[in-house]
């Protein structure tokens, strides 16, 4: 997969918890465009080890002198947003791949309803720069904990005035979606990106009133959960190797040298599909895409979320 | 005929029945259409408003009109013509909501008629449910001089607007409500396969 060199421009602490990241190019040319809604994969290495994580870009689409990122820094996790948040510096170099989006804005929309949870607000800001250039009628319903953790809801104040709705969960304002969802005008199209269970009510809710589901879309990457060690075998590059228990199939198959396709990395698009010829366990999926009669078919598998209990998983690469 | 193999873009049309989740229901019903929408009321009733748009036919064979008065309970507007029905459907697009179920009986030009309607407030024709009633008769366009026939029901029609006899196709047009028609005999003029009516 080809990647763009770039450097760390500037680093700015936006909450307790969150940190945003401007990144150049290094030679100081333009970076390429891309959409609102795009994600790119940045490589860390930690301890010997790559890491690949993606994050959405949050600058507006019309400026490609630099990208934009925001980390929540995760404790509970494998490791790269801490490593993002204590270790990299200004001047620091990385390798990225193109912006892909995923999440893109239905063009044939009438309203943009925009929900976003936390962290999850980072697809929209680059969305809301697009729907703002294109003076669509939009609404950003932000939830966040506390007025402290609204990492930009002073920005996004300024650039979109009172279609902005915040609901800060620690003096008790909710969202409540069936009022929501309840009275949009024909031809809505609603976005989620936020926790789970923000994602999920979404669904049932607009499912419950109708909505036909190429109206909602969601941005939902899941990271690697880590999991016990197994052992796959691959099966065009004759390789066996051992999955351990903090890396994921993806990882471990590139880590052994053999390219493979992804996206997400979250389990999300699909793109990184691997057919299972052979298997004497049982494969833990836990990817958003496969539907469950494929899991259920034990044919299938999604290597950048899901895992294996078993001592033989022959993959078709 | 194309056979064994199947055109995309050639649309899919069937029964109509209710969809469970919805806020509002609205069915679009023209001519021979009564029909399907008769069986629509044959089934169990949703919960939510429905509202019946109706263009009778005052030369068809079979008066739906009647019977649609005893059958629909309330919502049931019943108009002179297709383009009447077209209208009051724009009128009332802009005032609807999502979960708005949409629901099309009739020819196939009074369909694609209605899904352009709709697509112009951002609904997509697969959130349509369409059933084809009456006749199978294509309307054809001419992808010679762009002209569009109506009423074809022979594997060749003669274009209306160049003349061209037109072998009539299984790849249709959206937009167009239309079939793509080719010229048939453009290698050897005058040569014609046998004309047969396979769009009765
Ligand atoms: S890379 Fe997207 S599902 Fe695995």
């Amino acid at each position: 997969m080809s990647t763009i060199d770039v450097k760390v421009a500037a680093i700015e602490q936006v909450t307790t918890l969150v940190k945003h990241f401007t990144f150049v190019k290094e030679d100081g040319s333009v970076l390429p465009a891309f959409s609102g809604g795009s994600h790119v994969v940045i490589s860390l290495s930690i301890g010997g080890r790559v890491h690949r994580n993606p994050y959405s870009l949050m600058g507006s689409p019309e400026d490609t002198s630099a990208y934009h990122i925001s980390v929540r820094r995760q404790e509970r996790s494998r490791g790269g947003s801490v490593y993002m948040h204590d270790n990299v510096t200004v001047g620091m170099q990385f390798k990225i791949t193109y912006p892909v989006n995923l999440f893109s804005l239905a063009k044939k929309a009438r309203k943009h309803i925009l929900i976003a949870g936390g962290i999850g607000i980072t697809p929209f800001m680059s969305q809301i720069a697009d729907l703002e250039r294109l003076g669509a009628d939009y609404e950003l319903h932000y939830a966040f904990r506390a007025p402290e953790h609204g990492a930009f809801a002073e920005k996004l104040n300024k650039t979109c005035g009172n279609r902005l709705h915040c609901y800060i969960d620690s003096v008790g304002e909710r969202l409540d979606l069936s009022v929501l969802l309840g009275n949009q005008p024909l031809g809505t199209h609603v976005y989620v990106c936020g926790p789970n269970a923000m994602v999920v009510s979404v669904l049932e809710v607009a499912r419950n009133f109708g909505w036909p589901e190429n109206h909602v879309h969601i941005e939902q990457f899941l990271a690697p959960p880590i999991g016990e060690p197994f052992k796959i075998q691959l099966a065009r590059s004759n390789k066996e190797i051992q999955v351990p228990a903090d890396m994921s199939m993806l990882e471990a198959i590139e880590a052994a040298g053999v390219e493979a396709d992804f996206l997400c990395r979250g389990g999300a698009c699909g793109r990184c599909e691997l057919q299972v010829l052979e298997t004497d366990g049982a494969l833990l999926h836990h990817d958003h895409f496969l539907t469950d009669a494929e899991k259920a078919s034990c044919k299938k598998i999604m290597p950048c979320v899901s895992r294996a209990k078993c001592e033989r998983l022959l993959l078709d690469i | 005929m194309e056979r064994g193999y199947w055109i995309r873009s050639k649309p899919v049309y069937t029964s109509l029945v209710w969809h469970e989740k919805a806020t509002s229901h609205l069915v679009l019903t023209q001519d021979d259409g009564g029909m399907a929408l008769l069986k629509l009321f044959q089934l169990k009733h949703p919960k939510q408003a429905i509202n019946v748009l109706y263009a009778n036919n005052p030369s068809s064979k079979v008066n739906y009109a009647k019977t649609l008065e005893k059958v629909v309970p309330e919502g049931l507007q019943i108009f002179n013509t297709e383009q009447e029905v077209l209208c009051a459907f724009n009128d009332v697009l802009p005032t609807m909501f999502m979960g708005l179920r949409l629901y099309v009986a009739g020819s196939e030009s009074f369909i694609w008629s209605v899904s352009e309607c709709a697509k112009a407030h951002g609904i997509e024709d697969a959130d349509i449910m369409k059933e084809l009633t009456g006749t199978l008769a294509r309307t054809v366009y001419c992808v010679h001089c762009k002209a569009i026939t109506h009423d074809i029901t022979t594997n060749i029609g003669k274009c209306c607007g160049c003349g061209r006899m037109l072998f009539v196709r299984d790849h249709f047009s959206r937009r167009l409500g239309a079939y793509m028609g080719l010229m048939v005999d453009a290698e050897s003029p005058g040569v014609l396969p046998e004309i047969e009516e396979i769009y009765p």
